[in-house]
């Protein structure tokens, strides 16, 4: 008897945590269809105007076209210098290995408004200062150690024997790396470009110190608009950003099975 | 002919050994000239005076100065308060899902890792709409149940600003924790309870000690993007002064760039003692 109401108010407990999780969230999507003219909740009523109000605020359309840009250049990048990466560490076990693996992945552990404030400054330095090039650059900082965990972890899963096979009968390391060892890292590579992408879109904190009329991204314009306006713009905004990014999460887990990127990520 | 197959393979397998170390290299320059350098530039500015001299007066001030060292204390208790939370809120829902939950734990998980889908701008407007004068939090109070005549002034409160941060944060402990339940023997909980043990020492002598470790890597994680966050604090900031906060109010408004500097350095060094501290806890738990 005892024990049951131990075990019940566990359960309660994590009811309870999951309310806390997901009350802002949820009602952010349900302030964005409302019909009011401010924010309120309840809602007094239901409308789609603050989503058509977002393609009028030209700062916004601008901005997405920037950050999603952004976000596939940073994610590419990544991809291309630290596939290779990841391939070398995941199968080295020498004690420098481990830790060039820790010194690429430590920009996670940094705080990226120290990043942001830095590379201003330095990248102003080498003249490429507030610029589309400088926000790409920065951001692949912060994007590259997603690509490098989550392949590292596909691919240290792996046999060798695959690309032993290859190599025995005759492919060479190039034909072995296109149509063995790639194919059986995409998922990682996919699962940590989703990541990547998500990391950079969402990203404030680096943005923010390359603002300019052409580099601002989506939460900066956001940031700066939600300073002067408390209206249910945002949240049209940010529930059309979930929708997009769930979109994305169920394309990845169509093709490669969501527990693929778990175990990976 | 076995010479031959000899001489063809070793410098095939020569080039296999020399070729990927080399695969790393674009990756490691990458980072050693845009990540590595900025922060070097951002140490030499901080020691370098307005008539560009050498000088230590910003890191004497922000030590010895009160104003200073209370925005550093700010900084370390708010990350610090928000890993002990995310620490008592975390370990019960991690403890569920590892030993209870059965068949919900996919579900769970799921609810879990959600949030993480939802930008930090979303989450941060959420709590704002929940506090906000016409939001829910006063239309129960006022509306519908009358405990107050007039709608409380919620949002920008040191509060609602830690909430958000333990909601932004907790999922991270709890699947931290979680990792390192699911390691642990049951049989040694077993093993204490006919020994004896009630439900509750059993816990505390055996289940909490056994998952330490979790906390630790949950606690150092939480502390370290705790100690870095900017926008949770900017937009419900209620008052307080955070070094990030900081540093965006000099490079904003008082454009003192070389103390800005100084404190991103404060802040790193928490940083880097804190990935140090990961680092010590992952080598103990592979040895």
């Amino acid at each position: 008897m005892k024990r049951d109401w131990i075990n019940l108010g566990l359960a309660a407990f994590v009811v309870l945590f999951f309310v806390f999780m997901l009350a802002p969230i949820l009602i952010v999507v349900l302030v964005s269809f409302t019909s009011a003219g401010y924010v309120s909740f309840p809602i007094p009523g239901w409308s789609l105007k603050w989503f058509a109000h977002i393609f009028e605020y030209q700062p916004f359309i601008d901005a997405l076209i920037v950050s999603i840009e952004i976000a596939i250049g940073a994610t590419v990048l990544s991809c291309l210098i630290g596939v290779p990466a990841a391939i070398f560490l995941a199968r080295s076990r020498s004690a420098w290995a481990s830790g060039i693996m820790t010194f690429l992945l430590s920009p996670l552990s940094m705080p990226m408004i120290v990043i942001g404030f830095a590379s201003l400054f330095f990248l102003s330095w080498l003249g490429v200062g507030i610029s589309f090039a400088a926000l790409l650059i920065t951001h692949t900082v912060v994007c590259l150690p997603y690509i490098v965990r989550t392949v590292a972890g596909v691919y240290a899963g792996l046999p060798r024997s695959y690309e032993e096979a290859a190599a025995i009968l005759g492919a060479n390391p190039l034909l072995t790396f296109w149509h063995v060892t790639l194919p059986l890292i995409r998922p990682g590579i996919m699962a940590g470009s989703l990541f990547s992408f998500l990391t950079s879109f969402d990203n404030l904190p680096i943005s923010y110190f390359f603002g300019s009329a052409s580099t601002n991204t989506l939460p900066v314009v956001m940031l700066s608009y939600m300073e002067n306006q408390f209206d249910p713009t945002i949240a049209a905004l940010s529930t059309l950003q979930l929708a997009l990014a769930v979109v994305a999460l169920l394309i990845v887990d169509r093709v490669y099975g969501i527990d693929k990127m778990t175990v990976a990520g | 002919m076995s010479d031959t197959s000899l001489q063809q393979t070793l410098p095939s397998r020569r080039t296999r050994l020399l070729a990927p170390p080399l695969l790393a290299l674009p990756a490691v320059l990458f980072l050693v000239v845009f990540f590595v350098l900025p922060l070097i530039d951002n140490g030499m500015r901080s020691v370098i005076a307005n008539d560009g001299g050498f000088t230590l007066s910003r890191y004497a001030s922000l030590l010895t100065d009160g104003f200073y060292l209370w925005i550093i204390a700010q900084t370390v208790l708010l990350s610090a308060g928000v890993t002990i939370i995310s620490i008592i809120i975390g370990y019960p829902v991690a403890y569920f899902l590892v030993r209870k939950a059965g068949r919900f734990s996919g579900l769970i998980i799921f609810l879990l890792i959600a949030p993480l889908l939802t930008s930090i701008i979303m989450r941060t407007f959420g709590w704002q709409v929940l506090f906000a004068r016409r939001g829910l939090v006063n239309n129960l109070l006022v509306d519908q149940l009358g405990i107050l005549s007039a709608p409380l002034r919620l949002t920008n409160s040191p509060e609602i600003a830690i909430a958000a941060l333990v909601h932004v944060l907790v999922p991270f402990m709890v699947l931290s924790i979680a990792t390192v339940l699911q390691g642990i023997d049951t049989r040694l909980e077993e093993s204490a309870k006919i020994l004896g043990a009630n439900r509750l020492r059993t816990f505390f002598e055996v289940t909490l000690p056994l998952s330490l470790d979790g906390i630790g890597t949950g606690a150092i994680l939480v502390f370290m993007i705790a100690n870095g966050s900017f926008v949770t604090l900017v937009l419900l900031g209620g008052g307080m002064q955070t070094l990030p906060l900081m540093i965006y109010q000099q490079f904003n408004t008082t454009r003192d760039f070389g103390m800005a500097s100084a404190m991103s350095m404060i802040l790193l060094v928490i940083a880097v003692f804190c990935l140090f501290l990961q680092l010590r806890l992952v080598r103990r738990k592979g040895a």
